[in-house]
C-alpha cells in the first residue's frame, strides 16, 4: 500500500470540494453562521427570558426545589452545552456527508472514476483517500464550530458574570464524539455509495443519521437523559464500537464497480 | 512484447449480456474494435482494464488479473468517452493528479504534459478549469491525461471523435509510435476511423466477436453490391457516359453520377470508362453504410 497515492487523491477530492462555492458554499457557511447567531440568542433567551421563566415556574406549588436557586448563569451553561451542544453536534454529520457523498457517489454521478480506477491505485488506497478527503476537512470545521460558539458564550458570560462558562468536561467530551461521529457517516457513505446513483440521494441516507443526535437535546430537556460526562462516555464508547463494525463493512464491501459511473 | 488474452469472458448487466463469450488474443500493433452503438465495445474495454469483473472466464494482461493486479496499471491506460476529467480543477491539476498517480514527478509530469498538449494545441488552456473547455479540447485534455505514464498498453474508445482533423491526425501519430513497441486498442462506431490504419479489425455486435480480419476488409464488406457516387469537375453529356451501371446523373449534362458495383474492383472500371468518355473526376465518394446493416 502506498500511502502517497491516498494522499494525493485526498488533496485532489479537498481541491474539488474548494473549488466550487456551491458544494463549500452552504457547507462552512450555514455552520459558521448558526454558530455565531444561535449563541448570541441563547445568551438573550437565557438573560431576559429565563428569570421570567422561573419566576413563573417557583410560583407553582408543585415546582422542583431547585429551579428556585437557578440563576441566569445556570441557564446559560445548561443551554449552552445541553441545548447548544448537540446541535452543533450534528456538523460533523453534515460536514461528513456533503464531502462523502461528493467524493463517493460524485465520481459516480459525474463519470470521473473510469481515469482513476484505470490508474495503479488500490482499493484500500481509493477507500483510505477518500475517507481522509471526507474526515480532515469535517474535524477541521466541527472544531471551529465548537470554538466559535464556545468562545462567543464565553464573551457574553464573562462581560455578564465576569467568569467563563465553558469549557466543561461534558462539553469537552461533546467535542471528542465529533470525529467518531464523522467516522460513522463515512461509513455509512461508503456503504450506500455502491447503491446510490448519485450525490442527492447518497445525501439523502446520510441526512437520517442526524436525527438520533437530534432526539439528544429533548431527552435534556425531557429528563430522559442527563447530557454529563458519564453520559458522552459512553456515547464515545458506543461511537467507536459503531467506527470499528461500520468501517469493517465498508471495507469488506468495497468494490471499485460500485463508484463507476 | 506484450499480451492482453481474452477466454470466454463474459460480462452481464442483469439480464444484458454486454460482452458474450469473448476469446481474443491480442499482440503489439494497432487493434480497432468496431462496433455499432450498444454492441458492448466500451464494456469490454473496461473488461480489459479491470474495471469490471468478469461474470465468467477471464482477462489477462501479459499474464495478470487486471482486476486483482494493480501492478499492470503502470503500464496500462484507459481513455474513455467521457473522458473522466474533474471539472472544477484545471488542466494542469487533472494531469498533475493523475501523474502523481503513476509515480510520476511535478516536473516530469509538467515537461510531459507540456509537449504533448502543444503538439495538440492545447497547452493554452493548462489553468483552465475543465469546465469550460469545448468537448475537443476535454478530449485532448483527456488524451494527454491518458498517455502521461509512457503507457506500453493503451484502451481507447473513440479517441479521435470530436477533434479537428489537425489534433486527430497528431493523436493517430502517437498511436502509431505506442504501437512500435506496445498494444494500442480502440474501440469505434466509425467506419472512416477504421479505414485510416492498416490494421487488425475486431467487430463486435451483441457483445460477441463477429468478425476478425484487417481494416482492409472492410472495403469488400462496404462495397459489396453497393453504390458509388463520383463528382466531375466540369458537366458532360449524359449521352457520351450511358452505362448500365449509372443509377442516377443530376442533370442531362451531371456533374454527380451514382453507379453501382459489385464489389470495390468495379471502381476502377467504371471511373476508367468515365475518363475514357471525356470527364474529369473530382472524386469518388461512397456512402457510408449503417453498421447494423452491414454487419447483420
Amino acid at each position: 500500500m502506498k500511502i502517497e497515492r491516498s494522499y494525493h487523491l485526498a488533496i485532489k477530492d479537498i481541491k474539488e470540494i474548494f473549488s466550487s462555492i456551491s458544494i463549500y458554499g452552504p457547507m462552512i457557511g450555514v455552520p459558521l453562521f448558526f454558530s455565531i447567531i444561535l449563541p448570541i440568542m441563547t445568551f438573550y433567551v437565557t438573560i431576559y427570558a429565563a428569570p421570567n421563566i422561573v419566576s413563573r415556574i417557583t410560583a407553582l406549588p408543585t415546582a422542583p426545589s431547585q429551579i428556585k436557586h437557578a440563576t441566569s448563569e445556570m441557564f446559560l451553561q445548561y443551554f449552552a452545552v445541553n441545548i447548544l451542544g448537540p446541535i452543533f453536534l450534528t456538523m460533523p454529520i453534515l460536514t461528513a456527508s456533503v464531502i462523502a457523498a461528493d467524493s463517493f457517489a460524485g465520481e459516480k454521478e459525474r463519470k470521473t472514476s473510469d481515469a482513476l480506477l484505470a490508474t495503479p491505485i488500490s482499493n484500500s488506497e481509493l477507500l483510505l483517500g477518500k475517507v481522509l478527503a471526507s474526515f480532515i476537512p469535517t474535524l477541521i470545521l466541527t472544531l471551529a464550530v465548537f470554538l466559535i460558539y464556545g468562545g462567543i458564550t464565553n464573551y457574553f458570560s464573562m462581560k455578564t458574570f465576569g467568569t467563563y462558562i465553558l469549557p466543561t468536561t461534558s462539553w469537552l467530551l461533546m467535542i471528542v464524539s465529533g470525529p467518531f461521529l464523522a467516522i460513522v457517516t463515512i461509513g455509512v457513505m461508503v456503504l450506500v455509495s455502491a447503491k446510490v446513483r448519485g450525490i442527492k440521494e447518497a445525501q439523502q441516507v446520510s441526512t437520517l443519521l442526524i436525527l438520533p443526535v437530534l432526539i439528544i437535546p429533548f431527552t435534556s430537556v425531557l429528563g430522559i437523559a442527563t447530557l454529563n460526562v458519564g453520559f458522552f462516555e459512553m456515547l464515545i464508547f458506543i461511537l467507536i464500537i459503531l467506527d470499528i463494525l461500520i468501517l469493517y463493512a465498508s471495507v469488506r464491501s468495497f468494490k471499485k464497480e460500485g463508484i463507476l459511473g | 512484447m506484450h499480451k492482453i488474452e481474452l477466454t470466454n469472458a463474459v460480462k452481464r448487466f442483469k439480464k444484458v449480456v454486454a460482452v458474450n463469450n469473448v476469446n481474443i488474443s491480442i499482440k503489439n500493433g494497432i487493434n480497432i474494435i468496431l462496433g455499432p452503438n450498444g454492441a458492448g465495445k466500451s464494456t469490454l474495454l473496461k473488461c480489459i482494464d479491470g474495471l469490471y469483473k468478469l461474470d465468467s472466464g477471464f482477462v489477462r494482461i501479459n499474464g495478470n488479473d487486471p482486476y486483482t493486479n494493480f501492478d499492470v496499471h503502470k503500464y496500462t491506460s484507459l481513455l474513455t468517452d467521457n473522458y473522466s476529467l474533474y471539472d472544477y480543477l484545471t488542466v494542469k491539476d487533472n494531469i498533475r493528479f493523475f501523474g502523481r498517480l503513476y509515480g510520476l514527478k511535478d516536473s516530469e509530469i509538467e515537461q510531459k504534459s507540456k509537449k504533448i498538449l502543444k503538439e495538440l494545441d492545447a497547452y493554452k488552456y493548462v489553468n483552465n478549469r475543465v469546465y469550460s473547455l469545448s468537448r475537443g479540447t476535454k478530449q485532448k485534455i483527456a488524451f494527454c491525461r491518458a498517455i502521461i505514464n509512457d503507457p506500453e498498453i493503451v484502451l481507447l474508445d473513440e479517441p479521435t471523435a470530436f477533434l479537428d482533423a489537425g489534433a486527430a491526425e497528431q493523436i493517430r501519430k502517437s498511436l502509431d509510435e505506442i504501437a512500435r513497441k506496445g498494444i494500442v486498442l480502440f474501440v469505434t462506431q466509425r467506419i472512416d476511423e477504421v479505414t485510416r490504419f492498416n490494421s487488425r479489425l475486431l467487430v463486435i455486435k451483441n457483445g460477441a466477436i463477429i468478425k476478425d480480419a484487417n481494416t482492409d476488409s472492410i472495403y469488400t464488406d462496404i462495397f459489396k453490391n453497393s453504390e458509388i457516387g463520383v463528382r466531375l469537375a466540369r458537366p458532360i453529356s449524359a449521352k457520351k457516359i450511358l452505362n448500365k451501371n449509372i443509377v442516377y446523373i443530376n442533370s442531362q449534362t451531371p456533374t454527380y453520377i451514382k453507379l453501382k458495383i459489385r464489389n470495390f474492383k468495379d471502381i476502377n472500371s467504371n471511373v476508367k470508362m468515365l475518363i475514357e468518355s471525356g470527364a474529369y473526376i473530382a472524386s469518388v465518394d461512397y456512402a457510408e453504410p449503417a453498421l447494423e446493416e452491414l454487419y447483420k
